[in-house]
């Protein structure tokens, strides 16, 4: 992944017309329904969100792997950051400096080349990583002599390495593969349209509660709905993985569908739980960074070790 | 089993710019090391381009909180004073700067609240609640509050009124007040340029002063204001 080769890449250039015609085409909508007279208010926030948040994910892929990597690390390492404080682990400077090291070095073994073989993405280390940052993460009661509320500490600790480090990390490693700028561009843009889907499929068609103690307007209809216009969008988008037989495809639609809204239940059981509404707020419109990459923790890790399984990551194809 | 108790960030539900504009701020570990590399660096660049120099350090107190007072030329006075306090100590010194220029913006807001940790100072409307945001600052054991008495940048070189505020933050209290002068500001960057120029600086840091035997009046204010004004402008030496 470099710029040169985002640029002449025909997989790039067709996505960044995607988002180019999602985002015009959503913007005119907004538009025709403001003169209309319709409350479109709170959704062009979510919009403007959206104006900002695609020129800088797109920069990110463009850009290259180090800076892909480095965005992804940026966004776990600031996802964790408001798990801790939702949940209170922030006070432990201890507990939340382990998991930022042990993001910091998913993303180096993401970068970095594997020694033995030689290419780059240390996945060796990278799986491995888990097992000794928990390691660390269980010595420190010990160091600090201490075991009243230590359990609640690092099982919140290792839920949020394990979880938001490095379940999501799975994505800049993800750069690593031949096919890269498909696999990449195709998680990015077909979970945040499962998002948009399960959301309007629920709207017009919902009426039974999905798992109403968790989130009480998510429903059957638009989980149905989501996974349906998923498996659709991954045939749609198969020019992002030319390698993958019929099955493949639909199995990377379903993944997605399935994973996605998972991935929301996950988050939205968290918040639940705590007792708050949102993760954060510094995205307008959206809420917290976790808000908007719930469904891609799920989803990241699967498709990757699913495609890795099927494909391996390095695998030139024979023509 | 029993249910955990989680403890939420009080400021959880506030936007970016909020969180950046709001005091007191939730200490935040990233926040932390940000700042710690910038008031590294800020030594680095002050020693190395500005010659900084620091003369009185001893007068310090080592322990409680007080409250640093300077002649206000630039705004290298802010970052000189950062650098005359110890490193460890980095992250309870709190420069008041004015809300209405230092936190009218997100990049100003931001380097304000993360580099030098800024408590915004209302100096237009909200003069008496910034002033008690101060008091409940130096209620905490440990906290440094910088404070520029004149209120504004002065053109000339010629060191301004003190406002009652400083007067009014300690009369009848036993909080220690440090006089500082800083001199070279003005010249490596005076106010209007976008650029600090590699002049000379010298900050000299006076003797503790208290005003804990005095009344709470505006007589006293008025003193206390006079006084800082005296001991501030000898330690510049006489006018050249």
């Amino acid at each position: 992944m470099t710029l040169d080769a985002a640029l002449q890449n025909d997989i790039v250039l067709r996505y960044l017309l995607i988002a180019a015609a999602a985002l015009g085409v959503a913007g005119l909508v907004l538009a025709v329904l403001t003169a209309l007279g319709k409350n479109v208010g709170p959704v062009w926030r979510t919009y403007r969100g959206w104006l900002v948040m695609v020129p800088i994910v797109l920069a990110a892929v463009l850009l290259g792997r180090t800076a892909f990597i480095a965005g992804v690390a940026l966004l776990a390492i600031f996802g964790f950051k408001e798990y801790a404080r939702a949940t209170g682990l922030y006070e432990d400077w201890w507990m939340t400096g382990l998991v930022y090291l042990g993001i910091v070095l998913l993303a180096v073994a993401s970068h970095v080349q594997d020694p033995r073989l030689g290419h780059d993405g240390w996945y060796g280390l990278f799986m491995a990583l888990p097992a000794y940052v928990i390691g660390a993460i269980l010595l420190v009661p010990i160091f600090r002599n201490q075991s009243q509320g230590q359990l609640q500490r690092i099982a919140l600790a290792i839920v949020g390495f394990m979880y938001f480090g490095w379940m999501f990390s799975h994505l800049g490693f993800l750069a690593n593969a031949h096919y890269a700028y498909g696999y990449i561009l195709y998680l990015l843009f077909a979970v945040e349209i499962n998002d948009v889907a399960a959301f309007m499929c629920g709207k017009i068609f919902g009426k039974h509660k999905l798992r109403e103690n968790i989130s009480p307007k998510k429903t059957l209809e638009g989980a149905i709905g989501a996974l349906v216009i998923s498996v659709g969008l991954a045939w749609a988008l198969s020019f992002s993985f030319p390698h993958f037989a019929p099955w493949e495809i639909l199995l990377a639609g379903f993944i997605v569908g399935v994973g996605g809204q998972l991935g929301d239940l996950v988050i939205s059981y968290i918040k639940r739980d705590i007792g708050i509404k949102d993760m954060g707020a510094v995205i307008k419109g959206h809420g917290g960074i976790l808000d908007r990459v719930d469904s891609m923790i799920f989803v990241a890790p699967i498709f990757f070790h699913v495609v890795r399984w099927l494909h391996g990551l390095r695998e030139v194809p024979v023509s | 089993m029993t249910k955990w108790e989680y403890h939420p960030a009080p400021d959880l539900d506030e936007t970016l710019a909020d969180h950046l504009r709001n005091f007191p701020r939730q200490p935040f570990m990233l926040l932390y090391a940000i700042r710690s590399m910038a008031a590294l660096l800020l030594r680095a660049w002050m020693r190395v381009y500005h010659r900084l120099s620091i003369d009185g350090r001893e007068h310090l107190p080592t322990d409680g909180s007080f409250i640093l007072v300077c002649n206000h030329t630039s705004h290298l006075d802010t970052l000189c004073m950062l650098c005359s306090v110890p490193l460890k100590q980095i992250h309870r010194v709190f420069p008041a700067a004015a809300a209405d220029y230092f936190f009218s913006s997100l990049p100003r807001s931001a380097v304000s609240a993360i580099l030098i940790n800024a408590l915004p100072f209302d100096r237009k409307v909200k003069g008496a609640e910034s002033l008690s945001a101060c008091a409940e600052l130096l209620s905490n054991d440990g906290n440094v509050l910088i404070i520029f008495p004149e209120g504004t940048r002065t053109t000339t070189g010629e060191m301004g009124r003190f406002r009652s505020g400083i007067g009014r933050l300690v009369v009848g209290t036993d909080l220690p007040v440090i006089p500082c002068h800083l001199e070279g500001g003005l010249r490596a960057w005076p106010k209007g340029k976008l650029l600090p120029r590699p002049f000379r600086l010298h900050l000299r840091v006076g003797e503790t002063r208290r005003y804990g035997d005095l009344e709470k009046n505006s007589e006293s204010v008025r003193k206390i204001c006079e006084d800082l004004h005296e001991a501030v402008a000898e330690l510049g030496g006489p006018t050249k």
